[in-house]
Order: structure tokens, then C-alpha cells, then sequence
């Protein structure tokens, strides 16, 4: 058996047709888990305890379960929950829809976490000096300390992008048709054959990936950082 | 002009300030001394409200509020007639020395950016930063971060500057250029409260000093009173410490 670089190159083209859905997938995903890692970090930092324990009970659930097995559970486990609250049939949804609910789910909490440590990461004293001054709680907040909370997260926000890239493949198994479930398509097509071609090929459009988006959170980190 | 009295506070079990109360007039430079421990930057932080009071009132010309219960307008009113020099500088990291003297006056006081430029490149002027507008505070000594901290406090023409041990986080040979510009403005008439253990420097400049141990004044006076005929034994002892061939008349 030798590697053949003519399905090599063919199933590449094959499988970047479907980039887009994984882009989608990412982008979506992202979207929503930062919005979720928003409210999360105000509910955990802020001063009311109920918010904080619902808050860090999210983050606590979302850390200790492997990612796919959280698919399967909201695959499968939404729909239920969804019908029993609001009486609406969501089985013939899309599963793409699903995949992204359940990326957001998990990427919010590890996004909220980023967060924090981030805000935790500037002194005390910035705001004060802020307040000091006479600018208001927001004014410090959105003048000096996200600014610098900002520059000091990029780098991980920026593994953690690549994780949600990464993440996505599993999309694949509730049928969503990604790159990787275009892979295993074309494996299952050639009757599981050229496997080594069609998995080599889909890990350099991953790795491909990864790097550039390493590569731009590295360029805005030098960008925002100032002094 | 500036009357606080009978501010407590308490960190948990440890109550920090006693009661204690402190005049300001127009033009006075209070110095208060202490040893490390007594409160001094506690007192400080509760006028400007970076620190909530237990109980303790403030009275400002026609401002009368109780230290607790301040609103938050009140507390806007308050910083807006202050301005904070701190200990560590604090200055914007995210900002050049420009904007962090102009941050006050464009952002706060809705000053015009030109009109701001301008203040605030006098105000660097005058604290001998003329050369330094674009610099970050990582930039810059840890002398010129804190003539950046004063020039930030003065471009907002305050009332009254507080300064807290502004030269203690300094190299000893940098401390000098920073207390020059402090008794520039003492000279001018500003405002100010210092705290400080520069114990040369107080004589010069203090026309009031107060010295606080355990959370209560134990005792305050002119500079004359406090450092040549200290009545308490506590301000005796301390002087004697922080200076050791002192030697005061009784
Ligand atoms: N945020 C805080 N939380 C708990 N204790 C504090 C806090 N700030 C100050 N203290 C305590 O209050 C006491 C007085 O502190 P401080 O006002 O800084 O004194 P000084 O400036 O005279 O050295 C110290 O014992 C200090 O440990
Ligand atoms: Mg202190």
C-alpha cells in the first residue's frame, strides 16, 4: 500500500468545499460563547450570590465533561427539554444548530474564565487612579482596565479559538457536514479506502488553520500593546 | 475650608482609624506623620472615597455629608475638588503621559481635547516632563512616573492635592526631583495634605503637622510646635526614630 498523492490533492479540494461550515461553525460559536462568558464573568465577579454561585456552577459543570459527550447531551437532550418547557418539536432542526449551542455552552465558561483572570490581572490601582480623576466606574472600566484586561487576554483567547476550531470536528459526529464529516464521507465513499490521504489532508487544513490564527492574535497582541 | 471629623474605620476585626478628625485651609500644607500602621493612607483614601468610612463627617464651604452614607453624586463631587497622588504612581499603563494628565480633563470634565492638550502640556512643563509627552509609564523612572502622578493631579485644578508617601517607592536618588516639585506648588499656595516620613523636607514645607499612631491624632500642631517642642511622648519617641541625632528643646 503507498500514499497516492493524486487523492492526496483531490480530496483536499473535496474537503475544503466544505469549509465553510466549519468556518460557520467557528464563528457562531465564538459569537454566542463570548456573549455567555460576558454574563458569566459579571455574575462571578459581581456582588450578588445567587448569580455567582448559578455562575460558577455553569463554569464548574462545563469544566468536568468531555466535550462530545456535552454534544450528545444536548443532541439529544434539548430537543426533550425543549418540548416539555415550550411544547415546540425542534427534532428536525438542523444539527448544526446543536453543535453550535453546545461549543457556545462550553467555550463560555472557559472564555469567562480567560476573562477574569484577565480583569483580575490589573492592579487595583488603575482604577482608583481612574476614579480619582473623577471618571465614573464605566469610564475606568472601558478607558483603562479592558484595554489592558484586553491585551493580556488576546493570547489566550487566541488558544482558545484554536480550541473551538478543534472542537468543531466533533460536530461531525451528530452528522454535521464540516470539513471533518466531508473527510469521512469521502473515506466511507471510497469504501474506506485512501484513509491516510483523506485524514492527512484534512490535518493540514486544521494545522493551516491554527497557525493563522495564532499568527493574527500574535500581530493584534503587538498591535494593542502599548509602552 | 475642609473639616473632617470623627472618621472610624475597621477592616474586618481591625479598626484602623479611631476617630479622627482633621482642618484644612485654604493654602495649608498638612503633613502627617506616623508609623507605618497608623492609618495614615486609611484617612487619606476615606476623604477621597476610594475607602467607604464606618462614621465620620466631612464639611466643605456649603458640602456637609456623613462619610458612610455619601451618595454617589456626593462622592463625584468630592473627587472632582480632590486629586490623589499615589504611594506607587498608578498611572495609566494604557496611556502616554499626555493623556494620562489629560484623561481627567477630557473624560471627567468634558474639557476640549485642544484645550486639554494644552493644560496638560503645562502641567508636564511645570513638573520638568517638556521632553517626555509620549512616553509610556513603562518608559519612564520611577521619578518622572510620579511627576507624571502630579502633573495628572494638578492639570484638574483641584482643591486639595493628597499626596500619599509620594517619594517612599523611590530610588534614594531619585527622591529629590520629586519633593522639589511638591514644594514648588507648597510655594504657590496649593492646597495639600502629605504624608510623608521625609522628615527634612515636612519642616520646610508644613505649615500644619499631624502625627497619628494606632488610629488616633496624638498630636498636631505648626511645624515649629510639632518638631521642636513635641508634647507627647509618642511624637517624642517617633521623632527620635526616624531622626536619630534629633535632639528637641522642651
Ligand atoms: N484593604 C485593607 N484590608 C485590610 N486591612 C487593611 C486594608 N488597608 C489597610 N489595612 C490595615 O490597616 C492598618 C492601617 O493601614 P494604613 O492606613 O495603610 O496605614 P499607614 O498608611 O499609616 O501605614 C494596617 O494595619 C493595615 O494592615
Ligand atoms: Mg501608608
Amino acid at each position: 500500500m503507498s500514499f497516492n498523492g493524486a487523492v492526496f490533492l483531490s480530496n483536499l479540494i473535496e474537503i475544503l468545499s466544505c469549509l465553510g461550515t466549519t468556518f460557520l461553525v467557528m464563528v457562531a460559536s465564538l459569537f454566542f460563547s463570548l456573549l455567555l462568558a460576558t454574563v458569566t464573568v459579571m455574575g462571578n465577579l459581581g456582588k450578588n450570590k445567587i448569580f455567582r454561585s448559578i455562575a460558577r456552577g455553569y463554569i464548574t459543570l462545563m469544566r468536568c465533561v468531555p466535550p462530545i459527550v456535552l454534544l450528545f447531551v444536548v443532541y439529544y437532550g434539548a430537543p426533550h427539554l425543549v418540548k416539555g418547557a415550550f411544547g415546540v418539536d425542534i427534532n428536525q432542526l438542523d444539527a448544526i444548530y446543536f453543535a453550535i449551542f453546545a461549543l457556545s455552552l462550553l467555550h463560555g465558561a472557559s472564555i469567562s474564565e480567560l476573562m477574569r483572570g484577565a480583569y483580575e490581572s490589573v492592579e487595583k490601582g488603575q482604577r482608583e487612579a481612574a476614579v480619582s480623576i473623577g471618571l465614573s466606574s464605566f469610564q475606568a472600566f472601558y478607558r483603562i482596565i479592558f484595554p489592558q484586561a484586553l491585551v493580556t487576554a488576546l493570547p489566550t483567547l487566541g488558544n482558545t479559538i484554536v480550541g473551538l476550531l478543534k472542537d468543531g470536528a466533533l460536530a461531525y459526529s451528530i452528522g454535521v457536514v464540516d470539513i471533518t464529516g466531508q473527510a469521512s464521507y469521502l473515506i466511507s465513499m471510497n469504501l474506506g479506502g485512501y484513509v491516510l490521504e483523506t485524514y492527512l489532508a484534512l490535518a493540514l487544513i486544521y494545522w493551516i488553520l491554527s497557525l493563522v490564527v495564532q499568527k493574527s492574535f500574535g500581530f493584534l497582541e503587538t498591535r494593542l500593546k502599548k509602552g | 475650608m475642609l473639616t473632617i471629623r470623627d472618621v472610624r474605620k475597621s477592616f474586618q476585626e481591625n479598626e484602623v482609624l479611631k476617630g479622627v478628625s482633621i482642618e484644612v485651609e485654604k493654602g495649608d500644607v498638612v503633613v502627617i506623620l506616623g508609623p507605618s500602621g497608623s492609618g495614615k493612607t486609611t484617612l487619606l483614601r476615606s476623604i477621597n472615597f476610594l475607602e467607604r468610612a464606618d462614621s465620620g463627617t466631612l464639611d466643605w464651604e456649603d458640602i456637609h455629608l456623613d462619610l458612610k452614607h455619601a451618595s454617589r453624586k456626593d462622592v463625584a463631587l468630592i473627587r472632582k475638588k480632590t486629586a490623589f497622588v499615589f504611594q506607587n504612581y498608578n498611572l495609566f499603563k494604557n496611556k502616554t503621559a499626555l493623556e494620562n494628565v489629560m484623561e481627567g480633563l477630557t473624560v471627567a470634565r468634558k474639557v476640549p481635547k485642544k484645550e486639554a492638550e494644552k493644560i496638560a502640556k503645562e502641567a508636564l512643563d511645570k513638573v520638568g516632563l517638556s521632553e517626555r509627552y509620549d512616553y509610556y509609564p513603562s518608559q519612564l523612572s520611577g521619578g518622572q512616573q510620579q511627576r507624571v502622578g502630579i502633573a495628572r493631579a494638578v492639570a484638574v485644578n483641584p482643591d486639595i492635592i493628597l499626596f500619599d508617601e509620594p517619594t517612599s517607592a523611590l530610588d534614594p536618588e531619585l527622591v529629590g526631583e520629586v519633593l522639589n516639585v511638591i514644594k514648588t506648588l507648597a510655594k504657590e499656595g496649593t492646597t495639600m495634605i502629605v504624608v510623608t516620613h521625609e522628615i527634612k523636607f515636612a519642616q520646610e514645607v508644613a505649615n500644619k503637622v499631624v502625627f497619628m499612631d494606632g488610629g488616633f491624632v496624638v498630636e498636631e500642631g505648626s511645624a515649629n510646635e510639632i518638631f521642636n517642642h513635641p508634647k507627647e511622648e509618642r511624637t517624642q519617641q517617633f521623632l527620635r526614630r526616624i531622626l536619630p541625632d534629633y535632639d528637641y528643646a522642651i
